[in-house]
């Protein structure tokens, strides 16, 4: 269902059409620097979702094309990634309105008293 | 690129993408395949992720990639004049064939309604009443009735509709 957000007063939601892959790599480097095995197996830990290694590269390139993330000098074949300033920004809007979205959906549960 | 099928696998996935995404990530890719299989993850799996990553890749519109971009909009521009000529084709006849229903069963309906307002005024003329005194079409949704008609038998039939407007319904 395609719905249309309302950006928060914290700025526009860039996040909001980069997709779930993207969102979790993000939110995987808050943390720190990780490169693609790292990323998939906290992403796994994290949230329970197995993504694939193309999606994952799909994703870090999208939020290096942005500038949410930049990569790190290669360690060995292995390029770890880290948050930038705007992605923690972005992040941090995405997840603002996230829950919003959560607080309304369960208050509105708890007066339909389901 | 001798060696077991799964990395063989992988590597035609991997060759699939373009060489500017190949000089960046392609050894770092085959080695997170190589990671991948070896924890239990199935080749095919991961060939299949890299193939799709490829796919997205190459449609992907770039900057650098103005012939790329050139075939994306050509591809969806023909996919819209296809799409659109289809629907065309599609929407004419079922258009004709619509509007010769709606002609036919118009005239049936008015066949209809003539037909019973005859009745009617036959069996109230029996009846000493009226139909409009005895509510027989006040009904939401039914069409407005006609107020009386005159059936005779061998000559043209007269039609005086809407007279009873101020009808209470």
């Amino acid at each position: 269902m395609a719905v249309g957000r309302r950006d928060s007063e914290s700025g526009p939601d860039v996040l909001r059409r980069a997709g779930e892959a993207s969102v979790l790599v993000l939110i995987s480097l808050a943390d720190g620097p990780k490169h693609g095995y790292a990323l998939i197996q906290d992403i796994r830990e994290l949230a329970g979702v197995e993504l694939g290694p193309g999606t994952l590269y799909g994703a870090l390139d999208r939020l290096e094309r942005l500038g949410l993330i930049e990569s790190l000098p290669a360690d060995d074949r292995r390029h770890p990634y880290r948050i930038t300033a705007p992605g923690a920004a972005a992040l941090r809007v995405h997840l603002d309105g996230l829950e919003r979205v959560s607080a309304a959906g369960r208050l509105r549960l708890q007066l339909g008293g389901i | 690129m001798d060696g077991p099928p799964a990395p063989r696998l992988v590597g035609t996935a991997l060759r699939c993408y373009p060489a500017r995404w190949r000089r960046r990530h392609g050894d770092e890719a085959a080695e997170l395949a190589a990671l991948l299989i070896r924890d239990g993850a199935p080749a095919g799996s991961i060939a299949w992720s890299y193939l799709a990553g490829a796919a997205r890749e190459w449609l992907t519109p770039r900057p650098g990639r103005p012939l790329t971009a050139l075939a994306c909009a050509l591809l969806a521009a023909a996919c819209l004049v296809g799409v659109s000529t289809g629907l065309l084709a599609s929407a004419g006849p079922a258009r004709a064939a619509s509007t010769a229903r709606a002609a036919s069963s118009a005239r049936a309906a008015s066949t209809a309604r003539v037909a019973s307002s005859a009745r009617a005024a036959s069996s109230a003329q029996v009846a000493g009443t009226s139909p409009a005194r005895g509510r027989p079409y006040c009904r939401p949704g039914s069409a407005p009735p006609f107020s009386s008609v005159l059936p005779a038998v061998g000559h043209p039939q007269l039609i005086l509709p809407a007279a009873d407007h101020a009808r209470p319904c």
